[in-house]
């Protein structure tokens, strides 16, 4: 696997986290934060990353991989954070100033280069927006090298909806772009889409003429989210996915996140539909 | 020839020992392992230098995983003694050979793996009277060559083991020890024919379409997920990093995994991608058959035929190979 580098850049020692502090937490929704860090000293960065890529984030009870968001001014290092388990739920209760520790970046990230000039269908559930803020940030950022910018988003209900601020205020006031978003089940102060994001994609049916649409979130909605782009004419060359596995390592060395020869941390988790056919079905 | 003299092997290993850490396969308690010279115990241990495929391959010697403190699994450092693994055989040979292959690649070649690894000394013994469950010829392993070693011994029997130093690192160590050894002729034995030979030919190549095969099912099915295949087989190498506090203090180690478990692939939110038994056994043998030869262009199997002696439900890796042989698509 001699051409396989794992991108790990903060530390000499591919496995040793680095130590950095919290300089602000945002609740995104009553189960979200947004952790921002920086290195301890106040200067820099641990590691730069590129639109899709991870870091392990670490506590005294463990580690766990999670999505770092892409900086235009990479000043600081994001990671927005579902509290789900063990070590999310410490994580919550962390305050600005204390420590944590980092490690990466790990991944592909997300072919940004290659889908230049084309229309962009983001599509997205729950915190799985998270991963894609990065690549939406990365096309306004290039606004002129990407085509017609089309965002589809769902949660459970309102309150879950994260990114708010982006989704209703910066979005939609970018050239060329649309933003869709809609809730599970109706609530009395919302006026806007009900139902399942892959019937609410079929409804609004964005084109698939020149177009690469990008999935991510739980993978029931992944599913059938990949079923409707096929029947709206996607080719499996025009979809991109994200993949979550469990990771321990990150470097491709503890065997952990493998599906077929590819190990998760170094060659996914970004896949075009394509790819992810010729693997065994275990994702 | 260079002889050791059996009568003399204690001694030999106590001068080992002198400077190295010397692992030698024991009998301790019930079950057999490469232990520490240092801590052989006459009272309670046995030399077992002749028995084949001991119960724990010495695939934990370099790796070292479930050291306290060892937070990089692959940093040499500190850490890193002198060592060697006396009187190893050509199959388990190659499960560090693996280990180079996989853990020292480039990437993370800086201080680490090859720290502990530039340290080891490897003297082999080469196998003449093959196990029932041995196969290592049959993928291309030599019992009376092994490939890697430093020092090969050959055991004549009462004549003594034939002592042959194959590298600079091992004819060092010869030198150093040279008045332990005679000089003398000895007849070599003639190796007796393997009992079980096993095609690997097109395995790989044919297994890329047998994702829904039955054959998953069945042999899955009577898994008790034991594990013992994947922790006894030298060639395994899949590590869980855990975290844990203990005495105030944070640590986080490396230790054996088995794809086996159910828990191996567990994510967030409850879901893994290994929840079927059979899917756990597919990936669990494909990566062996497949998905090791897709990257490093070999089966990741070493022939030691442990997991085949081992599994109490005869789950064997020849059978399964036999039917993927014989499976009509
Ligand atoms: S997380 Fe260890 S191999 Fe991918």
């Amino acid at each position: 696997m001699p051409d396989k580098d794992h991108k790990c850049t903060c530390s000499e020692q591919p496995l040793v986290p680095k130590v950095v502090e919290v300089i602000d937490i945002i609740d995104r929704t009553p189960d979200v934060k947004s952790f921002f860090v920086r290195n301890v000293d106040g200067n820099g960065l641990p590691f730069q990353v590129d639109p899709g890529q991870c870091g392990m984030v670490s506590m005294p009870i463990g580690e766990a991989m999670i999505s770092c968001t892409w900086q235009e001014e990479q000043e600081y290092l994001e990671f927005a954070i579902k509290r789900v388990g063990l070590l999310t739920d410490e994580l919550h209760q962390i305050e600005i100033g204390q420590q944590i520790g980092v490690r990466g970046p790990y991944g592909n990230g997300f072919p940004v280069e290659a889908c230049k000039g084309k229309d962009m269908v983001f599509i997205a559930g729950g915190i799985g927006l998270a991963p894609l803020r990065s690549f939406i940030k990365y096309c306004f950022k290039h606004r002129e090298d990407y085509g017609k910018i089309t965002i589809l988003y769902g949660s459970r209900s309102q309150a879950d909806l994260c990114f708010k601020e982006e989704l209703f205020d910066l979005w939609p006031k970018e050239s060329n772009t649309e933003v869709f978003v809609t809730i599970d089940n109706a609530e009395p102060d919302w006026n806007g889409h009900v139902g399942f994001v892959p019937a609410y994609l079929e409804e609004l049916n964005p084109s698939s003429a020149g177009a690469v649409a990008v999935v991510c979130g739980p993978p029931i909605m992944i599913k059938f989210v990949l079923q409707s782009l096929e029947k709206m004419g996607y080719n499996d060359d025009q979809v991109i996915t994200t993949l979550e596995m469990r990771m321990k390592c990150g470097i491709g060395k503890c065997g952990r996140c493998n599906i077929g020869s590819e190990f998760i941390c170094l060659d996914g988790p970004v896949y075009y539909l394509k790819q992810l056919r010729d693997l065994p079905p275990e994702w | 020839m260079r002889v050791l003299n059996k009568a003399k092997i204690e001694t030999m290993l106590n001068r080992l020992s002198a400077d190295n850490d010397v692992y030698v396969p024991m009998l301790r308690g019930p079950g057999t392992g490469f232990f520490s010279w240092k801590s052989y115990d006459e009272d309670y241990d046995e030399l077992v230098l002749d028995r084949l495929n001991v119960f724990m391959p010495p695939k934990q010697i370099i790796i070292s995983p479930a050291e306290k403190n060892n937070i990089d699994l692959m940093s040499g450092g500190a850490g890193a003694s002198k060592k060697i693994i006396f009187g190893i055989r050509s199959c388990d040979v190659q499960g560090i050979n693996f280990q180079d292959e996989f853990f020292g690649e480039k990437e993370i070649e800086s201080d680490s793996y090859h720290g502990r690894r530039d340290q080891t000394i490897i003297i082999a013994n080469a196998c003449y009277y093959p196990a029932p469950s041995c196969f290592c010829s049959s993928v291309g392993i030599d019992p009376l060559h092994p490939v890697g070693a430093d020092i090969i011994i050959r055991d004549t029997g009462k004549e003594g083991y034939v002592w042959e130093a194959c590298t600079d690192k091992g004819e060092l160590l010869t030198e150093k020890t040279a008045d332990l050894l005679e000089e003398k002729e000895v007849t070599i034995p003639i190796p007796l024919p393997f009992a079980l030979q096993v095609n690997f030919d097109g395995v790989s190549e044919k297994l890329a379409d047998m994702d829904d095969h039955p054959l998953w099912g069945k042999y899955s099915e009577a898994c008790q997920t034991c594990m013992l295949c994947t922790y006894t087989c030298p060639s395994c190498y899949c590590l869980d990093l855990q975290a844990a506090h203990w005495r105030k203090a944070n640590y986080e180690f490396s230790c054996f995994d088995s794809c086996a478990y159910k828990n191996e692939a567990l994510s967030t939110g409850g879901s893994s991608s290994l929840e079927e038994a059979a899917t756990r056994f597919r990936n669990r043998f494909l990566h062996k058959l497949r998905f090791y030869l897709q990257n490093y262009g070999k089966p990741l199997c070493t022939g030691c035929g442990r997991c085949i002696a081992i599994c109490p439900s005869g789950a064997s890796i020849s059978k399964i190979i036999a039917e993927v042989q014989e499976a009509n698509l």
